[in-house]
């Protein structure tokens, strides 16, 4: 299988040539020359709509970024909405996810994620639990502007983690003077019965400006292609194919204020997400568990246990200064996320079997996890001459505190900062170079954590029970330095892009401290507290030509991890420690891995294009126990085939488009313990959308059909993969948007 | 045709560079092992097996047939209540469970069960004490049996103990 990955790899980029290279040869007649400055453009467009300033803002910003990055904004999530804000993103090449239910998910760059994919959420960076795989992202879709996605290794700007990429999420943008308006969004979805609904109001007079949105989605378990499956061989029915207790609700508040001038900027930032959703109840993690289905069947709507519930708080202030060539900007953050999980107590390894009443801890609180952070960036940048200086500092305090009858993590607060520099060096009008360098410390103190209950040392006799420390007081520091180097060359038609650099991660609390039965993986997960902050290599090439009705990208990437952080499953088995589980222990490997997208794009006709993007990744460990095995959650290749028509109807259906989707995934058989071969499968989606016009008030309606077919296939990157889950069954989805505006005038 | 020919030359080369990188080569690595290790407790002599019965204050001799493509790792077994009727059976057939009771004095046993190194396939045959004075009832008798690569099976029985 892994020569047929091969084979197809080398297919594309052995055919890539033929694509671009027969009409570079004979398409000169008809070539038009693009501005690729950031100059006015001397050929003024007879209309000026926003969409298209936008869009040429983006081709720009692409330009002279070396990474390689997508942006999508608000219509592209409206249009392809998922369960999620990462699901929507998914249609991008090069982005998957890790999933679990229908409203969570966690993002997957080029096949690393966890603490490999830095999330920047109003210019700072959104902290939660991000190492779990069943934890989603505590972001609110609606509230987005523009996502900027960067693949590839961004430590120089964004510090620890940013290993993999960068997820940058932007506000909407600032109302225009002297308006008031806002909008309304409904919601439904008929896979998972869900409702809900945005509403936003804004207003500016002259400098004051606010922006406020309340959103809230409600829904049921949700339904999956399959009657029975087997949890680890043991058979669970499915009532009408619904998944037992997937059932969630989410609600979330935003709050921006502050003050726009000619050279001062600064706004207020305050949010609150909730969501509490349920998990499977036949695996909770991943063990098979009988339940009670009477009750749990009663309604496809309650949340029972188990279950979680997470509260993400966030307080931001930005402000940005200019003055000369400077422009300053300041960010300051506090943010808290408090998960807790809640299962019925069933006793494990040594645990009791009755769960003691003289407990401080509720019987029901599985886990709890409480965060808080307070952040600070600190950015000049400056313009001399043909530079683009900027400097930065940042800092970051952490304390996370755990509560709750089972052991993962320890309690444990950090304290980091960088500096860096970055230059961006326009040696003419085609030719940019970039480089960069940044310098970090963080400290990171552990807490001391003992068993509530005793274990019994069954190796001396006579036997003998304890307490068991689970994580000692540990504290570690770490120093890093690291740089990027990088260039952009756009002539005409053809773009290229080129980087290279270091990236880094310090290792994470679980990662040195773990020493606990991970309940639901049947692991004895234990931690390393001698490991080295994680390095990364990684080269990153983009080609690019547009012509008039066609355009081709390809990206391909190389990276190299020294010392990659590993939570190896090992073949033996811990009955003191780790109660009778195997021994899964964190270790560092030499890690391998390249890859890339391909994205073509074919205007058929005025109104009907079609676009192919393909993506092909692959991992190996160079070295330790799992030498010659990949990374977990790798990919499998995928295309996307897209056929749109975008016809122009009439003044009352503007931008309407009919757009038909068919992924191709294939089979991913370059699995590593604990994973499961998947077999490959095709899916077809729809989306249809368009503006309705009544008088001068819009409408804008998208519809989708996501797996059209029903298809029964199994995400090999999906949490559920393991006990053998099919992903969502068809889902239609209907999204309106009402945007209005009231009459202002000013006082 | 100048700028055309120089652009050709950039992304042909830029190409062949990124066939080097993407190392399109043959492939050196020999193939991975991923089969899963076997446990099988269908052969007659094997003991326990699913619904079967152990005694209270006596001897039973655990035997199953371990095997594994490459090479076995370890086998642990664990034997705990399941008077609240939580499962852990990976067998189709099903047992006659007694009602749901509150635990007093469950046996409770996690035993690693060494195996010699170098193995494809192992009979194991282990004596297990079954105390006197345990609660009596529905149990479970999981085993987790691991290869030398990390690829772990669980065969999780119901049992009883009278």
């Amino acid at each position: 299988m892994k020569k047929f990955y091969r084979l197809f790899l080398c297919f594309l980029i052995c055919s890539v040539p033929i694509f671009i290279c027969s009409p570079a040869v004979f398409g000169q007649s008809h070539q038009t020359v693009q501005d690729t400055t950031l100059k006015p453009q001397k050929k003024a467009p007879k209309q000026l709509k926003e969409v298209i300033i936008k869009d040429r803002r983006q081709q720009l910003r692409k330009e002279e970024e070396a990474l390689n990055i997508e942006i999508v904004n608000s219509g592209f999530i409206q249009r392809n909405l998922g369960g999620s804000l990462m699901k929507s993103l998914e249609r991008l090449p090069g982005i998957k996810t890790i999933g679990i239910g229908s409203g969570q998910s966690k993002p997957l760059i080029r096949g690393l994620g966890f603490n490999r994919v830095l999330v920047v959420d109003q210019g700072l960076k959104h902290e939660g639990q991000q190492w779990g795989a069943d934890h989603g992202l505590e972001i609110d879709q609606f509230a987005l502007g523009e996502v900027e996605l960067i693949k590839g290794a961004a430590s120089f700007r964004y510090g620890s983690d940013a290993i993999a990429g960068v997820i940058d999420l932007k506000p909407q943008s600032i109302p225009a003077k002297n308006s008031l308006g806002g909008s309304v969004n409904v919601l439904g979805k008929s896979n998972n019965k869900l409702y809900g609904s945005s509403v936003n109001l804004n207003g500016r007079q002259e400098n004051w400006f606010f922006d406020a949105r309340l959103t809230y989605q409600n829904y049921g378990d949700y339904r999956v292609p399959i009657d029975t499956i087997f949890v680890y061989d043991y058979a669970v029915k499915l009532q009408d194919r619904q998944l037992r207790n997937t059932a969630g609700r989410e609600t979330a508040i935003h709050y921006t204020t502050g003050y726009i001038g000619q050279r001062f900027k600064s706004l207020v930032y305050l949010s609150n997400v909730y969501s509490k959703s349920g998990f499977f109840a036949n695996a909770h993690g991943l063990e098979p568990r009988n339940v009670d289905e009477e009750m749990h069947d009663a309604s496809s709507r309650d949340i029972q246990m188990p279950s979680q519930e997470v509260n993400h708080f966030k307080l931001i202030n930005r402000t940005e200064y200019r003055v000369n060539a400077h422009q300053f900007f300041l960010d300051l953050g506090y943010q808290r996320n408090f998960r807790q999980e809640f299962s019925q107590y069933v006793n494990h390894g040594f645990m009791p079997p009755v769960y003691p009443d003289t407990m401080s801890i509720a019987p029901n609180l599985e886990r709890e996890f409480d965060k808080q952070v307070y952040s600070f960036n600190l950015r000049d940048k400056l313009l001399f001459g043909k530079h683009e200086f900027t400097t930065g500092l940042s800092a970051e305090y952490q304390q996370n505190t755990i509560n709750g009858w089972t052991f993962l993590v320890p309690s444990f607060k950090q304290v980091s900062a960088g500096i860096f520099a970055y230059d961006k060096y326009r040696i003419n009008d085609d030719f940019l170079l970039h480089g960069a360098l940044r310098y970090d410390f963080s400290h990171l103190h552990m807490f001391k954590y003992t068993d509530w209950f005793a274990s019994k040392r069954t190796a001396n006799a006579p036997a003998a029970f304890e307490k068991l420390v689970r994580s000692e007081d540990l504290s570690r520091t770490f120093h890093s330095l690291v740089w990027s180097a990088g260039l952009n060359y756009n002539l005409e038609q053809f773009s290229l892009k080129a980087n290279v650099g270091k990236s880094f991660r310090m290792p994470i609390a679980k990662e040195l401290g773990a020493n606990g039965v991970n309940y639901h993986y049947f692991s004895f997960e234990k931690g390393d507290p001698r490991l080295d902050a994680e390095h990364s290599y990684q080269a990153d090439l983009s080609l690019g030509w547009t012509a008039d009705k066609w355009s081709v990208l390809l990206s391909p990437f190389y990276n190299y991890f020294p010392n990659y952080i590993y939570l190896n499953p090992t073949s033996r088995h811990d009955d003191y420690y780790g109660a009778g589980n195997q021994v899964f222990q964190y270790a560092q490997s030499k890690v391998l891995r390249y890859g890339g997208e391909l994205q073509l794009k074919l205007k058929l006709l005025k109104t009907l294009t079609t676009s192919f993007s393909g993506e092909y990744l692959y991992a190996r460990q160079l070295s330790g126990d799992k030498k010659g095995y990949t990374l977990p959650f790798s990919p499998p290749a995928s295309a996307l085939f897209n056929l749109s028509w975008s016809p122009v109807l009439n003044e009352h259906f503007q931008k309407t488009y009919f757009s038909i989707d068919y992924r191709l995934t294939s089979s991913q058989h370059n699995i590593v313990p604990p994973e499961k071969k998947t077999p490959g499968y095709g899916l077809i989606d729809l989306q249809i959308g368009t503006e309705l016009w009544f008088q001068k008030q819009p409408v804008l309606v998208s519809l989708q059909a996501q797996n059209l077919m029903n298809t029964r296939y199994l995400n090999h990157t999906s949490f559920y993969r393991l006990i053998g889950l099919p992903e969502s069954g068809r889902n239609l989805i209907i999204s309106i948007k009402l945007p209005f505006n009231i009459p202002f005038h000013k006082s | 045709m100048r700028i055309n020919v120089k652009k050709l030359n950039l992304l042909v080369g830029g190409l062949f560079l990124a066939a080097a990188l993407s190392n399109c080569s043959k492939d050196k690595a020999e193939p991975i092992d991923t089969t899963y290790p076997e446990i099988n407790t269908d052969s007659p002599t094997a003991f326990p097996k699913q619904c079967g019965v152990l005694k209270r204050g006596e001897k039973f001799s655990f035997k199953a047939l371990l095997s594994d493509n490459k090479e076995l790792g370890s086998v642990s077994v664990d034997i705990h209540h399941n008077f609240d009727h939580h499962t852990h059976s990976t067998e189709l057939q099903e047992c006659d469970m007694a009602p749901v009771k509150q635990a007093v004095k469950p046996f409770l046993l996690i035993k690693n069960i060494a195996i010699p190194a170098g193995l494809k396939s192992y009979e194991l045959n282990t004596e297990i004490d079954v105390p006197a004075d345990i609660d009596p009832g529905d149990y479970h008798f999981m085993i987790r049996l691991t290869d030398k690569e990390g690829w772990q099976t669980i065969k999780g029985l119901s049992i009883k103990i009278n």
